[in-house]
């Protein structure tokens, strides 16, 4: 398939440093298209959507940055501590999307298993289905977070 | 037959090299839009050639309008209001507007083109903005996660600042982040030894500029900044204040008490500091030296969860509780908040609930 200018302007945002230190795409050899794609179908596998993955870390990172810093334990499954920092992040893509710098650590605890979200994350799996490339320093495995927040 | 293939290569090369000559030209016509005139405040004119965004032509004029987006316009940093020309409102721009500020001409620099002449408004402090290049002379650890960089300015050697206002911080391209990006930093240091400034910065786990900071920048090194920034800072108003900070929000305060020490200001002044736990205590020496300058200053460091063995026994719980059991009410208060967007919010809900009125709690605007 074609790809339009957007995309290929869109990769270039996505593979600089500009916005996140060493991109959003890490070493992945894949188009964000792809990448996309590819994770879409593990999540089918999976029998999850993104939509329900995002509101699930949306609603652990909002229970727990309640408590400033401090770790909360919820549903008797996990410990979750939001960390914040002074400024905002901006969403790669072409529209106007600004969140917090806070980074939600996520931790089972009959498992030990720990994921760690920032709150663009949850809007990069949520509006436009993107995990991140390959390698790139927060990218979330779409089987990891399913492993954690559901089973 | 060779004849023919070198005829035939020489027709393909001369007819792209002449439709890359009309190329050339044509853009030169259309996209050459020649020196335009900038008139700024209805006072100062500025000549740039047109083409570039209103924000880049400003900065090759040494006019630095504060941007977080580099220009893409997806953080709404860089407004301006433009009076005549710019042309029409872009769809770019008009989620980052309010409809107020879209009636009033208020523009996002980064999007509106020059291609003519253009009557801009901008505030007068914006004129105060350099940029500075100065020589980083100290590097002290303040906490696991917290250190205080000193950095000496070279060029120009002095810089005029409020106490409060926050600088933007160039970080240079380094191994993992292969562009200069810019980061906001509060000054935290004496306003009248305005021959240096201090930053103190907290570490962000893979953050471009603080792994920058924290690994990679070294005592003797050159940095770069433009500044000041910010309308945070002390009003001048009789009203007694609460501070409340959490973390590297304890900078912009620093230099607020030089100020208000130099001031020898009497106003009731109570600084909330919250920590999660007493590592992230900090400047403990220094609160106590602005206490004793300061008869009516008092800081209370509050520790959400202080460990048994520290031995911790100052208030504990978030810093917003620690408030609420320290007064009844605050009518009659101003309050000043520096920390992330939670802790503000937070603490935004209780000193609404406790008697301030908006109007009268204060932070940065894009923290
Ligand atoms: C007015 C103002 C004053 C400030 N003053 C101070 C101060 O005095 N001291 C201080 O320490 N800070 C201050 N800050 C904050 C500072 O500007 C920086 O935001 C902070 O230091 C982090 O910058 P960084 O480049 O290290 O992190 P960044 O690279 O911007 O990363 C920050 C966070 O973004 C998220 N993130 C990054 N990349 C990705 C990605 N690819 N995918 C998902 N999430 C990602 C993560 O949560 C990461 O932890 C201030 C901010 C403002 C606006
Ligand atoms: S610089 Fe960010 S919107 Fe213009
Ligand atoms: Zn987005």
């Amino acid at each position: 398939m074609k790809r339009s200018p957007s995309d290929i302007q869109l990769e270039k945002l996505l593979r600089s440093s500009k916005l996140a230190a060493g991109g959003f795409m890490g070493d992945d050899p894949r188009t964000p298209e792809e990448v996309i794609r590819e994770d879409a179908a593990c999540l089918e596998r999976l029998g999850k959507t993104a939509a329900q993955i995002a509101e699930r870390m949306r609603m652990l990172t909002e229970k727990a940055s309640a408590a400033l810093g401090n770790p909360v334990q919820l549903e008797d499954k996990f410990e979750v501590r939001c960390e914040e920092w002074k400024g905002g992040l901006i969403c790669p893509w072409p529209h106007p999307g600004r969140f917090p710098k806070r980074l939600t650590v996520c931790r089972r605890l009959d498992t030990g298993r720990q994921i760690v979200w920032s709150d663009l994350n949850i809007h990069l799996i949520e509006a436009h289905g993107f995990f991140e490339g390959k390698g790139a320093s927060y990218r979330l495995e779409p089987e990891d977070l399913v492993r954690v927040l559901f089973e | 037959m060779v004849l023919e293939i070198i005829r035939d290569v020489l027709a393909v090369s001369s007819t792209a090299a002449f439709l890359t000559l009309i190329l050339v030209v044509c853009e030169g016509l259309i996209l050459n839009y020649g020196s335009c005139e900038v008139m700024i405040n209805g006072s100062r004119k500025e000549t740039v050639q047109g083409g570039k965004s209103l924000l880049s032509s400003l900065q090759e004029k040494k006019i630095f309008i504060p941007s977080a987006c580099g220009g893409r316009g997806t953080c709404g940093v860089c407004k301006v209001k433009v009076l005549e020309g710019g042309g029409p409102l872009l769809p770019t721009e008009t989620p980052l507007l309010t409809k107020q500020e879209q009636q009033a001409g208020v523009r996002l620099s980064c999007q509106v083109k020059v291609r003519g002449p253009l009557a801009i408004e901008i505030p007068e402090e914006l004129f105060r903005v350099r940029q500075y290049q100065a020589r980083c002379s100290r590097i002290e650890d303040l906490t696991y996660d917290m250190k205080r960089f000193t950095f000496e300015l070279t060029e120009p050697d002095t810089i005029p600042f409020t106490a409060g206002q926050y600088v933007q911080l160039r970080c240079p391209p380094y191994k993992g982040s292969r562009e200069e990006v810019m980061r906001a930093y509060s000054i935290a240091s004496d306003p009248l030894e305005n021959r240096r400034i201090d930053l103190i910065i907290r570490r962000v786990p893979k953050g471009i500029c603080t792994t920058w900071c924290f690994e990679y920048l070294r005592e003797g090194d050159p940095v770069s900044f433009t500044g000041p920034f910010g309308d945070f800072y002390l009003r001048d108003t009789q009203t007694p204040k609460l501070f409340i900070a959490g973390g590297s929000g304890i900078a912009p305060f620093v230099s607020i008490l030089w100020q208000m020490k130099h001031a020898d200001d009497g106003r009731q002044t109570v600084f909330f500091f919250g920590a999660n736990r007493t590592e992230d205590l900090c400047l403990l020496d220094e609160m106590k030296a602005f206490e004793q300058a300061l008869p009516n200053f008092r800081f209370v460091p509050v520790v959400a969860r202080p460990a048994p063995e520290s031995r911790w026994s100052g208030q504990t719980g978030l810093v917003t509780e620690a408030v609420q059991r320290s007064f009844e009410r605050l009518d009659g208060w101003e309050g000043y908040l520096c920390g992330g967007p939670g802790m503000i919010e937070a603490a935004i809900r209780v000193l609404r609930q406790m008697g301030i009125p908006d109007e009268k709690i204060y932070y940065d605007k894009f923290a």
